[in-house]
């Protein structure tokens, strides 16, 4: 692994007073993880934040408590972190006190912070009988829909290496049948986005998402069918024809992103390269380079520009996860220059190369492996929205009010 | 956080007071924006709805809530006035108070309105601006000798 003094949140804060506390901040607390207090998690078991009974990272128990939505810090930006015991090593704790949670870091009060509250459709039921909340999940201003609960890159064991996904880790196996449907009915979508929608200013963005599933005649075309049907089920609860909303998705021809944008109200296409250089794509990503290899997602991401528009075509990458031993970078130059290359030969095509911060889920493939220190993501969100101001792009999407994973589109709120 | 005065926290909440909210651009220079949203819930500080992310005045209240600087609010119906100069401490996404600042737009403007987000600003400094109370303690200060005499003019 590199070898670096690690400097901590408040050592950052000075060395980089451009980047704002809460940032640095949000990415410490996605890096090193949180752990609630007996307190928290009381209080965040309460009615106004009660979480679902489950979600895509976690199985049904009913002797664990749900866990609240995402974090939100005092500037509104929403910060995706779960407080999984056993996994972090040096947690944030977060503590309710007179009312008000804070983050506390070896003793010391960081910040208030707050928890998206409990949407009012959960509780609910479908009228085919199916909890609304094991249909759609919320963060503060995005609806969360996963259509499709299995994974076939784990058929062959092509799954990331990085994934958690549906998945249960300890027994290496998706969990779909035991814990969820594998497909969700179109209608239960519909009905629950109709009952969401009511709370008013709730949502400002759906997002969806699945494993992937690349049957089909012609390759990925069952899903990219599901997908058609479940948006248009969605986009009847619009009066206009398209609505804010986006879809993580494999890379597709441009035929079926064509026909996603044509016969749907999808505004966003986001095909993850996950990791950019061309090796560790290979090695990291077996699923993706055998569905169809690197420069069928990349091409398949500019080509999406055609349809959707400049900086309407995202792709993310997992930040950290490009040091994986025994291929990974052994220093955090190199990272660098990787993802800044990437992020420039992106948005020269009018795509947004968007970071998040890598959790090595213990279970994973990768669960044994280090995280670069926390300078690393500060620079690099440094970098990545420089170089997108050049090219007059900026994250209006996944931002910090719609995703919560990124601080690079948090970053972008001044521009 | 202590409590506003009475008088403001009236004025405050009548929606016919007229309110201002200026921040600061990057360079410094003033921004002056009319809220008429701005009100407090809680008696202690100051609440308002953002029609939008990416305005100046929403740019300059980020940059202000990230890089710690103030902002300041003026407060006047007729001839009573308030400045409050303060910090933003949170920037509502959603929530209790967000809904309801969401639902008094929309009684306000119609079923379509819509706002980013709300901004609240935890006071610092409360200084009442009405001409009256100033022209008191300006006399106060300083004495008679900045006075027209043609006010001072015996009539008749």
């Amino acid at each position: 692994m590199i070898a670096t003094q690690e400097a901590g949140l408040a050592a950052l804060v000075e060395k980089y007073p451009d980047v704002p506390k809460s940032i640095i901040l949000k990415l410490d607390l996605q890096r090193r993880g949180i752990a609630f207090t007996e307190a928290t998690a009381e209080a965040t078991n309460a009615p106004y934040y009660r979480g679902p009974e489950q979600t895509a990272f976690s199985t049904k128990d009913p002797s664990r408590r749900p866990l609240p939505g995402p974090m939100i810090l005092r500037d509104g930006t929403t910060v995706i972190s779960s407080p999984v015991q056993g996994q972090f090593a040096d947690p944030y704790t977060i503590d309710f006190v007179d009312g008000r949670f804070f983050v506390i870091d070896r003793g010391e009060i960081i910040d208030e912070v707050d928890f998206s509250p409990r949407p009012e459709f959960y509780g609910k039921l479908t009228s085919r009988g199916v909890p609304m909340e094991s249909i759609a999940w919320s963060r503060p201003q995005r609806l969360d829909i996963y259509p499709y609960r299995y994974c076939h890159y784990w058929d062959t064991r092509d799954q990331c290496k990085f994934c958690a996904f549906f998945t249960d880790l300890k027994q290496q196996k998706q969990l779909a049948g035991a814990s969820y449907a594998r497909v969700v009915h179109p209608e239960d979508i519909y009905e629950t986005v109709r009952e969401a929608l009511k709370e008013p200013g709730r949502y400002s963005q759906i997002n969806l998402t699945a494993g992937t599933d690349y049957s089909g005649e012609v390759p990925f075309e069952k899903e990219v069918d599901r997908y058609i049907e479940v948006l248009q089920a969605i986009g009847r609860n619009f009066k206009t024809r398209r609505f804010p909303s986006q879809l993580i998705a494999p890379a597709y021809s441009k035929r079926q992103v064509k026909r996603l944008y044509d016969e749907t109200g999808l505004s966003s296409y986001c095909p993850d390269i996950e990791v950019w250089d061309k090796e560790l794509f290979r090695w990291i990503c077996s699923g993706k380079e055998k569905w169809f290899g690197r420069d069928y997602w990349i091409n398949s991401a500019i080509d999406a520009v055609e349809i959707f528009g400049k900086g309407n075509v995202y792709t993310n990458f997992v930040a950290g996860v490009e040091f994986s031993r025994p291929h990974g970078f052994t220093s955090i130059e190199q990272a660098l220059d990787s993802n800044f290359e990437a992020c420039e030969f992106f948005a020269k095509h009018g795509v947004i190369y968007l970071s998040l911060v890598w959790v090595p889920w213990k279970g994973t493939g990768l669960g044994d492996e280090q995280q670069p220190p926390l300078e690393y993501y500060v620079r690099l969100i440094r970098g990545l929205v420089e170089i997108r101001r050049h090219y007059g792009l900026a994250s209006d999407n996944d931002d910090f009010k719609h995703c919560g994973n990124h601080g690079d589109s948090d970053l972008e709120r001044l521009n | 956080m202590s409590k506003l005065p009475e008088e403001l926290v009236e004025l405050l909440n009548d929606p016919t007071s007229g309110k201002v909210v200026g921040s600061t651009d990057e360079d410094g220079t003033p921004h002056l924006v009319t809220k008429g949203s701005l009100t407090t819930l809680d008696g202690e500080t100051i609440v308002f709805a953002e029609g939008f992310e990416g305005t100046q005045s929403n740019r300059n209240l980020i940059r202000s809530i990230w890089f710690d600087r103030k902002v300041s609010i003026n407060v006047t119906r007729g001839m009573t006035s308030y400045q409050i100069k303060g910090r933003p401490y949170k920037y509502l996404i959603t929530g209790r108070i967000f809904r309801t600042m969401i639902e008094r737009a929309r009684q306000r403007r119609g079923p379509e309105a819509d706002i980013a987000g709300v901004w609240v600003i935890a006071p610092e400094e409360v200084r009442n601006e009405s001409p009256g109370y100033r022209a008191g303690l300006a006399a106060e200060k300083r004495g008679h000798f900045h006075n027209h005499l043609d006010v001072l003019r015996a009539q008749g």
